[in-house]
């Protein structure tokens, strides 16, 4: 017969839990409800940042494309041969855990997105997708010769291939022992919860953010503009994808990609039909090399601030979820410790009775 | 008379004007520029500077705080650092800032160069104070 006073103790466990998880919900509410205002005040900047840059790049003639940020898919293409050819993945996920299932569905979108290697069918090309990657990989792909591909390709193309003979794990980096692989894509972290995962598995984290992801500021997501643009200018970074965490609503946040360079000017082209040139003032290349820059940090504070609302409101749901369930784990609780108290009470009187019969 | 959309959005605040305008004019790194419909396709950088909305026989002013600026014969977008109308505007704490940035620079002028000060945040600064005082229509001399 189970023990009362184990049972007390476990509803009393129970119930300083739910207290616990109680208190997270109501501060992920709170810290919500902030993230939320000032991720809707940022977002018609955002929207409207990108509608400009696709007017523009739809107007714009590949022959004065003359910003280094911007090129047509042939200029990509002849550009591997000048760089190293790596890629690029920034990725955005939490701090902290106890938020559902937040941080693993970033972290898998990032390692689809990353060991993306042409074999498997492209994404739907939806009017407002913004991820060229796989684009980018298939062009770079189908002009490469063999021998002559880019570093990162190369790995990825090594690492698949033996993905289809070995068990070994695609997303676990280091278990290739392959240079190409490792030091062909290059991460920035956001998150402790991203930094961790990938860098246990052995990928080559080149920068990492910690303690920003619940209240991000334009600041950080300068320096990360920064340090993108640097490494891209540099000439060792051929494309860089961003995979962060897309807030829909309370109910539905859904990972995302977003390509931030190079921007390539056929997959714009295509959407208009007459051409109407723009002028620019002062000139063309200082212009968008101002403006292009700060679209891109535009569009990772965006990010950031969508990731944060998404953070926050999975680690309400999940933690309100817990709460309901430490409830309803109490009342079983309650009345098990109920049935097996009054289970031993009627063994009592029966005892009792058992006894004053058999003295009669 | 044919009109002109004008968008203008910050980071912080959202959309902070939308309507259908007669002219409008700003301050860009290349100029004064004055935009009336039908305008060319014309993209450019703002400087922080108040801009001038004029619909009508009214002029408004709204303070912007650098930016940039996308012109198409039907609409004009504003992405703006900073946007502010002019019952947005705190004058108390524009002056405040005014004086702080001045008292920067004036710091960054007696000192070495290579001091500590960042000279282009602080006037920076200075501009968009100003910028916020003239729309307020407080001289600022």
């Amino acid at each position: 017969m189970a023990n009362l006073q184990n049972i007390r103790r476990r509803i009393r466990s129970v119930k300083s839990i739910q207290k616990i998880t109680n208190a997270m919900d109501m501060i992920a509410r709170s810290r919500f409800n902030a993230a939320r205002d000032t991720l809707l005040s940022n977002i018609p900047y955002v929207d409207k940042t990108r509608e400009i840059l696709k007017r523009i790049m739809a107007q714009m003639n590949a022959s004065e494309a003359s910003s280094t940020f911007v090129m047509t898919r042939q200029e990509l293409i002849d550009a591997q041969s000048r760089t190293d050819g790596k890629f690029l993945f920034l990725v955005i996920a939490a701090d902290k855990g106890l938020a559902g299932a937040y941080s693993s569905n970033v972290i898998k979108e990032a390692h689809e997105t990353i060991e993306y290697d042409g074999t498997s069918p492209s994404v739907s090309e939806a009017e407002d997708n913004e991820n060229f990657h796989q684009k980018i990989f298939d062009a770079l792909k189908n002009a490469g010769v063999d021998g002559d591909q880019l570093r990162a390709q190369k790995g990825i193309a090594k690492a698949g291939g033996r993905r289809s003979t070995s068990t070994a794990n695609l997303s676990v980096a280091k278990e290739y022992h392959d240079a190409d692989y490792i030091e062909g894509i290059e991460l920035i972290t956001v998150g402790r919860k991203a930094t961790s995962h990938f860098k246990q598995r052995g990928y080559n984290i080149i920068k990492s953010y910690h303690g920003i992801s619940e209240r991000p500021n334009y600041h950080y997501a300068k320096e990360i503009a920064d340090l993108i643009v640097e490494r891209f200018l540099t000439g060792e970074i051929i494309d860089v994808t961003m995979i962060y965490t897309r807030f829909n609503s309370a109910i539905s946040c859904t990972p995302d990609d977003v390509t931030l360079l190079p921007i390539i000017t056929d997959d714009y082209a295509a959407s208009v039909g007459a051409k109407e040139e723009y002028i620019y003032e002062p000139d063309v290349v200082s212009v968008l090399n101002d403006f292009l820059p700060r679209r891109i940090a535009t569009r990772i504070y965006g990010a950031m601030l969508h990731s944060a609302a998404a953070e926050l409101s999975s680690r309400m749901n999940a933690m309100s979820n817990a709460t309901d369930n430490a409830q309803e784990l109490v009342g079983k609780l309650n009345l098990y410790y109920n049935k097996v108290r009054q289970a031993g009470i009627t063994n009592e009187i029966n005892e009792i009775v058992g006894g004053a019969n058999a003295l009669e | 008379m044919a009109t002109i959309r004008l968008e203008v959005v910050s980071p912080d605040c959202g959309e902070i004007f939308a309507k259908d305008i007669d002219m409008l004019i700003v301050r860009s790194t290349a100029g004064e520029l004055g935009i009336l419909p039908r305008h060319a396709r014309l993209l450019t950088e703002l400087l922080p500077y108040p801009i001038r909305i004029k619909e009508g026989a009214s002029e408004s002013l709204v303070a912007v705080g650098g930016g940039f600026m996308e012109v198409t014969p039907e609409l004009i977008t504003i992405l703006a650092d900073s946007a502010e109308l002019p019952e947005m505007i705190d004058v108390d704490r524009a002056q405040a800032s005014r004086k702080r940035a001045e008292e920067r620079i004036a710091q960054y002028k007696q000192a070495q160069k290579d001091s500590l000060i960042d000279i282009h945040r602080a006037e920076a600064a200075l501009a968009r104070a100003k910028a916020r005082l003239l729309v307020k229509n407080i001289p600022i001399n």
